[in-house]
């Protein structure tokens, strides 16, 4: 392989816009599933390098890329920047017109904007899989409910190989102007989808209360509402702990009330 | 029951084939329920082999794990390792749901740790410093590194399956105390998850004489922070309780926050 350097300009054919496009589909299910981690721009950037026949500016992309998304995720259910198609059209950007891979990042970044405001849209539609769940678990349809879970796959893959495709190949320019043109001109609808997505938990929350919540616990919600409202930390650990105290203390109270504990001391 | 000679119904491949399957825990993700319904399809061939003929019971079991759950998708294996023993012991659907939101969360903090907050930087930093040298190797290492992660998910749920099994007789002698315990670590835990999922924040500010009141940070900061997210909650509970159906409470969550975004009277 001729080891070009970052500015040559090509033309991406339609064999390759087609090869990423297909081979994004895949890596997104993974995205999409968290599996194996194919996701990140180190991985992604030097296969879209080696599909365009350059894999070294795809290592540099992936290098950096990656450490620019090292501290970007999606824990607690929040959408992050795409790291796919920043990482993808970094490198399409970078060999197909004259900037140079620091300067494509910035460019790709903003095509993982984009993907992150259309998959906020297609996670709220994911929104429409939680009733036809029920029903077929109403009948003990195991198939309806893994039948579920391919259709969500296959409509991840589809909005990312036709994304891509329209990015990479079909129509960049207007995919950079609809990306400013959503930002500027929409963006409360975009506001709005990510205001619904911190509100909607609540929904699951409290089917949750319903079937859980009894008036002799709720001291114990609102001591962990309390603790986790004025310790905030990363992750719910430290109020699990806490919870473990109390349901410790409740475990062995009882225990002392009914004259002696029937429990294993050696425990688990 | 117990006491008598236990026959199995799941076999260690069946705990094999579901740490693998618990690859379509986020397929259906979105943001009532989140993971609920690729949680579900990932251990329902084993619900399945259980119940056997009782299609009423397994309908049970499946319509309990469709409700909210979002937990990591490796340390998931271990929760559904533990649920299994217990299903396999037909314990109380009551109980399995306690032991399941009480570890869910945890389970969630401690995987984010390990695999998001640790493992995804420290590997960032290796990789991308061969991938900025143009060297392969960036890419290949953070491959096998995750690939191996993804393996974890085997013996992990083989340890949840034996933990649990091993568990359940000291849970059976204590039953009562037991679930008392773990509805109060639940919903300790709930209440620390109201407050770190839900998110509300007012945009409206009040012109007061020469300065500017923000409803947010000047009002409601003050009487308590997340003092929104908590009401909220509590207002949908209350609507669930009086049977208005999810996809209502959904349907009018989404119109009110784009109407809401719309007026800039919430922000993102």
């Amino acid at each position: 392989m001729p080891k070009r350097q970052y500015t040559a300009k090509m033309q991406i054919t339609l064999f390759q816009g087609l090869l990423v496009s297909v081979v994004t589909a895949i890596i997104s299910i993974d995205s999409h599933l968290e599996g194996f981690f194919w996701f990140r721009p180190i991985i992604v950037a030097p296969v879209t390098g080696l599909i365009l026949g350059d894999l070294h500016t795809g290592l540099i992309a992936g290098g950096y890329l990656e450490l620019i998304f090292a501290g970007l995720n999606g824990v607690g259910g929040t959408i992050p920047p795409d790291s796919i198609m920043a990482a993808v059209m970094t490198v399409v950007l970078a060999k197909t017109t004259n900037l140079s891979v620091e300067a494509a990042v910035a460019s790709g970044y903003g095509f993982g904007l984009l993907m992150q405001a259309i998959s906020t849209l297609v996670l709220t539609g994911f929104l429409a899989f939680n009733k036809p769940a029920d029903n077929y678990a109403a009948k003990a349809d195991i198939k309806g409910i893994t039948r579920l879970c391919w259709i969500g796959i296959i409509i991840g893959a589809l909005q990312y190989g036709i994304l891509t495709f329209l990015s990479v190949y079909a129509a960049q320019d207007a995919m950079r102007n609809f990306a400013e043109i959503l930002e500027v001109n929409y963006a409360w609808v975009l506001d709005g989808f990510s205001i619904a997505g911190g509100l909607l938990p609540a929904i699951g929350f409290a089917m949750l209360l319903k079937v859980m919540l009894k008036v002799q616990y709720f001291p114990y919600l609102l001591a962990g509402f309390l603790f986790s409202t004025f310790i905030p930390y990363d992750n719910i650990l430290p109020v699990a702990l806490m919870g473990v105290a109390f349901a410790m203390m409740s475990f062995f109270n009882d225990g002392e009330a009914k004259g002696g504990a029937v429990y294993d001391e050696e425990g688990i | 029951m117990t006491k008598k000679a236990f026959e199995r119904a799941l076999t260690k491949s069946d705990i094999t084939r579901m740490s693998i399957r618990t690859l379509l825990n986020q397929a259906t993700f979105n943001f009532e329920r989140m993971q609920s319904i690729g949680f579900t399809a990932s251990f329902a061939p084993e619900l399945k082999k259980i119940y056997g003929d009782d299609t009423e019971g397994l309908a049970k079991a499946l319509s309990d794990n469709l409700e909210f759950i979002n937990t990591h998708n490796v340390t998931l294996a271990f929760l559904i390792g533990v649920m299994l023993s217990l299903y396999e012991k037909h314990e109380s659907l009551e109980t399995i749901r306690n032991i399941k939101v009480s570890l869910f969360g945890p389970l969630a903090g401690v995987g984010d740790a390990v695999f998001w907050f640790t493992l995804t930087p420290i590997m960032a930093g290796i990789c991308a410093s061969f991938a900025n040298d143009g060297n392969i190797l960036g890419p290949i290492l953070y491959f096998l590194v995750f690939f191996g992660c993804f393996l974890l998910r085997i013996p992990l749920g083989h340890i949840g399956y034996t933990m649990g099994t091993k568990a359940f007789d000291i849970v059976s002698k204590n039953i009562a105390r037991v679930n008392k315990a773990a509805s109060i670590l639940a919903c300790t835990i709930l209440g620390g998850l109201i407050a770190s999922y839900i998110s509300i924040n007012v945009a409206t500010s009040i012109p007061v004489g020469d300065s500017v009141v923000s409803l947010q940070t000047d009002f409601f900061d003050h009487i308590i922070p997340n003092f929104l997210p908590f009401v909220f909650t509590f207002f949908i509970y209350s609507l669930v309780r009086k049977k208005v159906s999810a996809t209502t409470l959904i349907l009018c969550t989404l119109v009110a926050s784009i109407v809401l975004a719309y007026f800039k009277v919430l922000a993102p």
